[in-house]
């Protein structure tokens, strides 16, 4: 039966058990469960949000049920917490255990292998199924955290030389704007451009799933193998899907993390059919306009000089009382 | 019946299967199974069946199955059907 790791020694074991493995026991986790023989731990897993991680079955126990069993138990969990699609990070060795489990390889590189269990990349898409239009199409992918008059330049530079173009605003909530204002304020943002789709990310581009450390902001060699990743499913799933040859980015010289992130575009993506199209950053004021500065004076108060940095629709958005509740916390709540 | 709400039944041993039943505006159905192309067809006209026989006309229904028999789709579907109905 699988049950709860939540005593000192319940923990010591599976910390025992999953360095054994190979593995790293890695913090945070939201459920550690596992499987007891005899008061011995032959079996544990641990899942954090919609990703399963330091999965492992004792050397004298593989071969039965009791992965499907840790795997059963972590699914359900966090399918009551309204979860549907769940990821797993293995070596490519493993992917056809998993494989047997009904997870889809998602993508691989070298040393290490995503899969996800739920069918969640192919019900992403289908959604978006209306939306796919012919042509040589490009894309942006941003957070808009808020929308500025950059993004502005670089949609409207962008839309001018391909077909269509297709604008990702990341889903993943670890902005000051929520996901939905921010959409808003780049579709507000974007209305008057006959040729640009405003899209979600899900989790398939620039989420903590596909790169944690963007939103670590940490020099971990981990992220490095993680940007891959999240490029190569890029490539390999999302672009064909919607016929996109180029991706458009702004240049970046404040965010080590970005910077980084777009050289390994200019990496990864040509040699799979992707062009990379870097445009330098619109200044205004100045200085390069970036979302950060217009958090910064968002923060103290100077409202003046941000007319300056965003279009009038985010203007009018951050000024109404729905924007001024994100924004200014400590004012009138 | 219909389906009020996200539920889901099984587990992912094998010779057996998840249900996921999520409301939906219309019917869609998809299967995923390790025994696919030699078993897809007779796993989808049982879990048809089982649908028709409780009236479910919509809803978004996932399956994902590890080769289990007809009655144990069946056991598994009608679970999640009643999970879903309250």
């Amino acid at each position: 039966m699988v049950t709860s790791l939540l005593s000192t020694d319940d923990l010591k074991q599976a910390q025992a058990l999953v360095a054994e493995s190979g593995l790293r026991f890695e913090l945070p986790y939201g459920d550690l469960v596992g499987v007891f023989e005899a008061g011995r731990l032959v079996a544990v897993g641990a899942r954090q949000g919609r990703v399963l991680k330091m999965l492992v079955v004792a050397a004298s126990h593989q071969g039965g049920t009791l992965l499907d069993e840790v795997v059963t138990e972590l699914v359900g969990r966090g399918y009551q917490e309204g979860i549907d699609s769940f990821f797993v990070f293995t070596s490519p060795a493993l992917v056809p255990s998993f494989e047997s489990l009904n997870f889809n390889l998602l993508v691989a590189s070298g040393k290490t292998a995503l899969l996800e269990y739920g069918d969640g990349l192919r019900r992403y898409l289908a959604r978006y199924s209306r939306q796919v239009f012919p042509g040589s199409n490009g894309a942006v992918v941003a957070n808009c955290n808020p929308f500025t008059v950059g993004h502005r330049y670089l949609v409207e530079e962008a839309a001018s030389s391909v077909d269509h173009l297709y604008l990702f605003v990341v889903r993943e909530e670890r902005s000051l704007f929520p996901f939905p204002a921010r959409f808003r304020m780049v579709q507000e943002g974007t209305a008057d451009l006959e040729n640009v789709t405003v899209l979600d990310t899900s989790w398939y581009a620039v989420s903590s799933v596909t790169f944690p450390t963007y939103f670590l902001k940490c020099d971990d060699p981990a992220g490095a193998i993680q940007m891959e990743l999240d490029l190569l499913l890029f490539a390999t799933r999302i672009a064909p899907y919607f016929h996109i040859a180029t991706r458009f980015i702004g240049s970046e010289p404040f965010s080590r993390t970005t910077a980084e992130y777009n050289r390994a575009m200019h990496r990864i993506l040509p040699p799979m059919g992707i062009g990379v199209r870097e445009l330098e950053r619109k200044s205004a004021v100045g200085a390069a306009v970036s979302a950060s500065r217009v958090r910064e004076m968002l923060a103290r108060g100077e409202l003046e000089g941000i007319a300056e940095l965003v279009p009038v629709s985010t203007l009018d958005f951050l000024l109404s009382s729905e924007g001024i509740k994100i924004w200014d916390k400590g004012g009138d709540k | 019946m219909k389906i009020m709400k996200k539920v889901q039944a099984g587990t992912l041993q094998s010779s057996d299967l998840m249900v996921f039943l999520e409301p939906a505006e219309t019917l869609t159905v998809t299967i995923e199974s390790t025994v696919l192309k030699q078993f897809g067809d007779l796993i989808r006209a049982k879990v048809d069946e089982v649908l028709a026989k409780h009236g479910v006309e919509a809803g978004e229904v996932r399956i994902t199955d590890r080769g289990a028999l007809d009655y144990a789709i069946e056991a598994r579907l009608e679970t999640a059907l009643m999970r879903a109905e309250g």
